[in-house]
């Protein structure tokens, strides 16, 4: 006999918010207050079926701290060790930062809209990035290096705000061998640095873009991820070729607690990856 | 309009009489009470504003900060000038801190003007230029944190 | 005496006592009865086990911040609108423990909360909240994920809905098309007249709660009885919400200068939140022992007008009262259609009797209409 309500198909039962267990392989400190955390999950069928895309994150839990949504900085060919770079900020990451190699975390994942990988093939990719903003989208240069033949004229400009702060210092030259053009800057030098000094966006001025082919990937602190994308604009780069990736307060990852609401948009699912094109009129509202 | 108002001392000072005075009859008169906001950072730009009495705020807001004020504008001080520079969007908000009157003059007649009037063209964007250097001195300053104690 | 059970989308009449019968058959089925009663001077939603429990007599006053019980010479079960309790605590718990952790030498096992979720019985079902409910089953179960707690409730829930014969001042939902008839799968609906019940048959379920109930199939002259009952609620509807033109005038007005004027009453005290039926936000606390040995995760309802509910790494994104406000209002009206297909908004007037300064968001929107960017 049957009520007037009936479940919608597909009946599915597992909870979405229950981690899995992983296992912390390797810590490699990158920057000042910045570690990369390597985890393996710890049941085979789970680490054989994981994969993710570039852009892509995992919620991380420490179990009585909580949970933090952290992108994997790892090469997503290689998903069996997921790489995880954290900035010790709050409470759950200050934990983190305590546990050893051998101690297990719970992991939750892979979650959210990756950069778009198939529509840049065959074109010009400007990857801007500051500060830990580098963190997701060193995958995007790793399937770069992978297949560069897939794609055109590939640069990185990335900055942070004092040399102390660069991520992965020591992998970009095999970036620039592999025909990556590596533009770095700090907003504030000291006297050993000799690289460029200034804001990200003012990188844009050191290169040459063909809007009609470009496409931009974008990821650092709100207001320079404006300023990109004004310099995309100014040059003629289309709002529909410009993404970038958002942070905001994330509980669930699966579009249930509300939380990380901007607009419709629900970053956990439809983003973090964004196209600027479908979120313009709210990007850059005050407060919002 | 040849008085010689306060405000008349700064950003016009250097413009021939007859350029000076072009300038200003192609401006409208646009009034704010305090708090007031003129524009929104994002919003097209169209106009170049000249403070003609009291203070302007050139604001950006940082996520979960708040806004900073970047400058301060009164009387005689110009700004919003990415109205004539391309892709013509305000790279910041401004609001009135005091009430204020403002002089303002769209982008694209001053446009106009430069192509019609090459000497309009040429002293106008001299004294943009000295402007812009002033401010960018003063940026690079305001970045050193002078001020900072460590 | 009609023998046997009215089949499904038959109308029939019971005499008012035999709805007892009804709840004694559900009971009977396994169900756990959920329904009106008061409390503390207002209707609220508890476990009932007879009509004895129901507000009989008892009817409402609402307006912009205020609600008033008072007595009334009808004797009628249901003579009342929404209290401030919607069917959501029931599907989507305030509270709901995740799941819980042992942990030993750096590596721990996890164990997910065992669900006792009894099969409920809605007594007494209003328009708006069906709504609400068919709401929240988008929300919940509508998209890539599927929340599980809320859908193992739901699947058992039986609805006994009832027509609204009386609208208080707050209630909108007429302009909504959420009612105040009784749309959607509900497996009884009832319409209360003074000597009888005119009973809609909603499903096979339904049709067996009535089982021994002495009802009688509903003639012409009932059914257009219970008609003017409904007719006469809509009439008494004075507030209206338009929407036509949702959710284009949010999103073009998100800078109009009457935020800062509805920010300057608004409290941020999220009221509206808990009280209203469709907002489903909700933040995790964890907790452990002393010894660190044992960890405990568990899920809580939350609101958009907390203001760590936007909290990011050195801030909160949303710190004036004035970005709460709107991000809450723009939800409900907007966002949600574009994230959902409905407005979040069913019309049930809660969020305005509830609010302690009296906002109410019909007159809000109006006020944003007026001089809006076209």
């Amino acid at each position: 006999m049957s009520l007037a309500f009936s479940m919608p198909e597909p009946r599915m039962v597992h909870d979405p918010m229950l981690p899995e267990r992983a296992v912390i392989e390797a810590i490699k400190p990158e920057a000042y207050g910045i570690s990369t955390f390597f985890l393996r999950l710890a049941d085979p069928a789970e680490a054989a079926a994981y994969a993710f895309l570039p852009g892509q994150f995992n919620m991380l839990y420490l179990p009585g701290a909580g949970e933090i949504a952290i992108s994997v900085s790892s090469d997503p060919g290689e998903p069996r060790l997921l790489g995880h770079t954290v900035r010790y900020a709050g409470n759950v990451t200050r934990t983190l930062g305590r546990l050893k190699v051998g101690h297990g975390v719970g992991l939750r994942g892979p979650f959210g809209n990756p950069w778009p990988m198939g529509e840049a093939a065959g074109k010009d990719l400007v990857i801007v990035a500051g500060g830990i903003g580098l963190a997701p989208l060193r995958p995007v240069i790793l399937s770069v290096l992978r297949r560069r033949d897939a794609y055109g004229r590939v640069v990185l400009l990335y900055g942070a705000r004092t040399p102390a702060d660069l991520l992965y210092t020591d992998e970009f030259a095999r970036w620039q061998e592999g025909n990556i053009d590596v533009h770095v800057t700090v907003d504030l030098g000291d006297e050993r640095w000799k690289g460029l000094v200034g804001v990200v966006p003012q990188l844009f001025y050191r290169i040459r873009v063909d809007p009609k082919r470009t496409l931009i990937m974008t990821c650092g602190p709100e207001i320079m991820m404006r300023f990109v994308i004004y310099e995309a604009l100014a040059r003629r780069i289309a709002k529909e070729s410009i993404y970038l990736s958002m942070e905001r307060n994330m509980k669930c990852a699966v579009g249930f607690c509300g939380h990380c609401q901007f607009g419709p948009t629900f970053i956990c699912k439809q983003g973090p990856v964004l196209k600027y094109s479908s979120i313009e009129p709210f990007f850059g509202k005050e407060d919002f | 309009m040849a008085e010689q108002t306060p405000w008349y001392s700064s950003f016009l000072a250097n413009f021939s009489p007859r350029v000076r005075e072009k300038l200003l009859s192609a401006a409208q008169q646009f009034e704010y009470k305090a708090g007031q906001d003129l524009f929104h950072e994002g919003d097209p730009s169209l106009y170049l504003f000249i403070v003609k009495t009291g203070h302007v705020a050139v604001e950006l807001h940082v996520p979960s900060k708040g806004r900073r004020t970047i400058l301060t504008a009164s009387a005689g001080d110009v700004f919003g000038w990415s109205a004539l520079v391309e892709p013509r969007i305000e790279t910041a908000s401004a609001r009135a801190v005091e009430d204020a009157t403002v002089y303002a003059t769209k982008g694209g007649e001053l446009m106009d003007l430069c192509r019609e009037d090459p000497q309009l063209g040429f002293e106008l964007y001299r004294a943009l230029a000295e402007v812009i250097m002033a401010r960018l001195i003063a940026s690079r300053l305001q970045l050193l944190d002078v001020f900072a104690v460590a | 005496m009609a023998a046997g059970l009215p089949r499904v989308s038959a109308s029939v009449v019971v005499p008012k006592a035999s709805l007892q019968k009804v709840f004694d058959n559900l009971r009977a089925s396994g169900f756990t009865l959920v329904g009106p009663t008061v409390r503390e001077g207002t209707v609220v939603l508890e476990e009932i086990a007879g009509l004895e429990d129901l507000p009989l007599g008892w009817t409402d006053t609402q307006e912009p911040g205020s609600y008033r019980l008072q007595r009334t010479r009808q004797p009628e079960y249901f003579g009342f609108a929404v209290g401030p309790h919607s069917w959501k605590s029931f599907l989507h718990p305030p509270r709901l423990k995740l799941f819980s952790v042992e942990k030993n030498n750096g590596d721990w096992t996890l164990r997910a909360a065992e669900e006792h979720a009894p099969a409920y019985a809605f007594i007494g079902v209003r328009a708006c909240d069906l709504h609400a409910i068919e709401v929240q089953d988008r929300v919940f179960m509508g998209g890539e994920f599927r929340d599980p707690h809320y859908a193992r409730r739901r699947e058992q829930i039986f609805v006994l809905a009832v027509n609204c014969g009386k609208a208080s001042a707050t209630c909108f939902c007429a302009s909504l098309k959420t009612g105040p008839k009784v749309r959607g799968a509900f497996d009884l609906a009832l319409t209360e007249l003074p000597e009888v019940f005119v009973i809609e048959v909603g499903s096979e379920v339904g049709s067996e709660a009535l089982r021994d109930t002495s009802w009688e199939s509903a003639t012409a002259f009932d059914l257009g009885r219970a008609a003017q009952a409904v007719q006469r609620a809509e009439r008494q509807i004075e507030r209206q919400l338009r929407t036509d033109d949702l959710p284009k005038v949010l999103y073009d007005n998100l800078d109009h200068p009457h935020w800062d004027q509805v920010a300057a009453r608004c409290l941020s005290c999220a009221n509206c939140t808990q009280v209203c039926p469709t907002c489903f936000c909700t933040t995790v606390e964890d907790a452990s022992n002393l010894k660190g040995t044992a960890a405990e995760r568990t899920r809580v309802w939350d609101s958009c007008f907390v203001l760590d509910f936007s909290h990011v790494h050195g801030g909160n994104m949303r710190p004036s009262i004035r970005a709460r406000y709107r991000q809450w209002l723009t939800h409900k009206l907007a966002s949600w259609l574009d994230q959902f297909g409905t407005l979040g908004c069913v019309g049930c007037g809660r969020c305005i009797t509830w609010c302690p300064v009296g906002i109410d968001l019909t007159e809000e929107m109006e006020a944003l209409r007026e001089k809006a960017t076209p």
